[in-house]
């Protein structure tokens, strides 16, 4: 069976838990979003965009001093080598499209650490639309260089004041903006979380990195990989890596959350403590308290800090599809530099959680074949790793 | 006493329904009962009162800070329910419960919905669970004769409306502009024109909230509907005055200017 269903349903996950208001946006955009995504004029630029201007394919390196070291077959899909430095182009391209194809002028999105963020005001640059990022006082002090990266970029960046001034409350507030401006406006949400369709529509723009994976490592060594792994925070990333994988049941699915400070302070492993509930938009897992509040997250990684997830890996979890654990962020350090001095790629912090896992996934599989989802570069981490090192004296 | 009893009441009186939100727990959780006593006595119809969340989606600025402050005073559901007991008491207008959908899915829908019944509550709003998501719920409020209301807005097409309103107890909720809760200009000749298209094909009353803040709208408003709901306007007065002396005499008597009695 195809998921999710009519009504955007992953099992008992997803749906539209959303304002009345909203509800008529989101009929708009279902119905649109079916109508492209077969559209021939569509699919070519799509293509396009990805391979011309955003450097797709991306390789699938095997990482040979990294596999030695480990005792593992590590394979890297360098989702890092895209144009903006991360997974997020594949999603705004397809998205900002759409738009364009909806007739829709504006762009609005939401951002935490500013990757989502400038790879929106990028496409929009290119696609001539305005755009207005949602962005959390608090990050934007975090993220001064991303910041202005979307200014030079021509997006505008509107500080959100309420709340913890992060990703989440950036999101309600483009959702308020979508509400009230909803005429000519597009929300560009970024990841596979929010109401129907975003889940969806996210992950199947994602779902190129797995598409390529799977024919790649077929080319490669003519058969499939033992296991998938790749960083959750909301699971764009993620998803885009396993959905194409879906049917290969051989093949094991990791998810690897931030355990943060530690699994009982503050961290961002939803699907691994946290419980069902509904979260801007949709039944999933979410950090909550026994009143069903929304907890703080944190992580070292600015794109995984988010108290919620995407419905269809809380579907993946509950029919054991994937097995999603959780790495702090001493560990995603370590991962950081492991693969930074022994293959010259510098990730990016959320990525680093992953890579830090297969240190653990060695010592039971030996000889496994594993494909990591290198999901970003990590430059953009240079200023956390510096103040990190300063704190701990190393 | 029930909404339609409630409602019935008025039209025999010729008068229009003034609806008043506020946040529970705003600004702190034991001056909830005080503040509904004073809206009461200033001549509200019916309170609206709201269960705060950390993530509000539909509220503008004032109401975000409020619940903000709510939860920080130490607002939860079991304060929430306490209070409620005392006012099922002591208070003789309908009480209605607004709240967005995770506090209650988290307590459990049909549990939540036989407390509230017991205290006495006439209905209940969910922001977030639009018609598509509200199976269970409407299953159980029917089952408890708890009045489900839903909101309308100025994006609804007629089509989707008459869904509504078949799923609608109560009274209909007409959100008056596309967007989020706060004050600002209303275009009164869409609205009147949507308000009466919904009583043509309804019997149920219609009242608008969303946007309106002074006596002159409330007066505009009711000249085309069932009655009007006023939220932030209250809710930046309790904040401006709360900690003023005779805050809650100035309290209804600001109610009873911006409902006219």
């Amino acid at each position: 069976m195809k998921l999710p269903d009519k009504k955007g349903y992953f099992g008992q996950f997803g749906g539209k838990y959303v304002p009345e208001t909203l509800s008529v946006c989101l009929n708009e955009l279902t119905i649109a979003y079916q109508k492209y995504k077969k559209d021939s004029g569509f699919k070519k630029k799509l293509d396009f965009y990805l391979r011309e201007y955003a450097g797709r394919p991306t390789a699938l390196y095997f990482a040979e001093r990294l596999s030695k070291h480990l005792g593992l077959k590590v394979y890297l899909k360098r989702e890092d080598l895209l144009h903006t430095g991360a997974h997020k182009i594949n999603n705004a391209l397809g998205q900002a499209l759409l738009a364009k194809f909806m007739g829709k002028p504006r762009v609005i999105a939401e951002t935490g650490a500013g990757q989502h963020g400038v790879a929106v005001a990028t496409v929009c640059s290119l696609l001539c639309l305005e755009c207005d990022i949602y962005m959390g006082q608090a990050d934007i002090q975090r993220q001064a260089m991303n910041v202005l990266r979307m200014k030079v970029l021509g997006a505008r960046v509107i500080p959100v004041k309420s709340g913890s001034k992060t990703l989440k409350d950036a999101c309600n507030e483009a959702f308020r903006d979508w509400v009230t401006n909803v005429r000519n406006t597009y929300y560009l949400l970024g990841s596979v979380v929010g109401p129907h369709p975003y889940p969806m529509m996210v992950r199947d723009f994602q779902a190129v990195i797995g598409r390529e994976a799977r024919a790649q490592i077929l080319k490669k060594q003519a058969k499939l990989p033992d296991y998938l792994l790749a960083c959750v925070g909301g699971g764009s990333n993620s998803l885009g890596l396993f959905y194409p994988f879906f049917n290969d049941r051989k093949v094991k699915f990791i998810g690897v959350e931030a355990a943060g400070f530690g699994l009982s302070g503050l961290h961002s492993a939803t699907l691994v403590k946290g419980g069902v509930g509904v979260f801007q938009g949709s039944r999933s897992y979410v950090l909550q308290d026994k009143f069903g509040q929304i907890k703080n997250a944190h992580s070292i990684a600015p794109g995984l800090d988010y108290p919620g997830v995407g419905p269809e890996h809380s579907y993946y979890k509950a029919s054991q599809r994937a097995q999603y654990l959780a790495v702090g962020d001493a560990q995603a350090y370590q991962g950081f530099k492991l693969l930074s001095q022994l293959e010259g790629i510098i990730p990016a912090l959320e990525s680093s959680h992953a890579v830090y896992y297969l240190n653990q996934l060695a010592k039971k599989h030996k000889g496994k074949t594993v494909i990591v989802c290198l999901s970003g570069r990590g430059d953009k981490d240079l200023d956390i790793i510096k103040h990190y090192e300063a704190e701990r004296k190393i | 006493m029930r909404l339609k009893e409630k409602f019935n009441q008025l039209k025999k009186q010729g008068r229009k329904a003034f609806i008043a939100y506020v946040p529970f727990g705003f600004p702190e959780p034991k001056l909830t009962k005080p503040i509904c006593l004073a809206l009461a006595k200033g001549g509200v119809d019916i309170i609206e009162l709201g269960i705060p969340f950390s993530d509000p989606l539909a509220d503008g600025p004032i109401i975000q800070q409020a619940t903000a402050k709510a939860l920080a005073a130490g607002a939860n559901l079991d304060n929430f329910f306490g209070t409620l007991k005392e006012l099922s008491s002591s208070l003789t207008i309908p009480i209605v419960i607004m709240t967005y959908y995770n506090p209650v899915f988290k307590y459990g829908l049909e549990r939540f919905l036989k407390r509230l019944k017991s205290h006495r509550v006439c209905a209940t709003l969910i922001v977030d669970l639009p018609i598509e998501e509200a199976g269970q719920y409407l299953k159980s409020a029917r089952g408890l004769g708890v009045d489900t209301v839903f909101f309308v807005t100025p994006t609804t097409d007629q089509k989707r409306m008459r869904k509504i309103i078949n799923r609608s107890r109560g009274f209909i909720y007409y959100i008056s502009v596309t967007g989020i809760t706060g004050p600002k200009n209303i275009a009164y000749r869409s609205v009147a024109r949507q308000v009466e298209f919904l009583k043509k094909i309804s019997p149920l009353p219609v009242c608008v909230g969303f946007g309106i803040h002074s006596a002159e709208q409330v007066r505009a408003v009711n000249e085309f509907s069932d009655g009007a709901i006023v939220g932030s306007a209250l809710v930046e007065f309790i904040d401006k005055n709360y900690r003023k002396k005779g805050f809650l005499n100035t309290l209804a008597a600001y109610t009873s200017k911006l409902c006219m009695k």
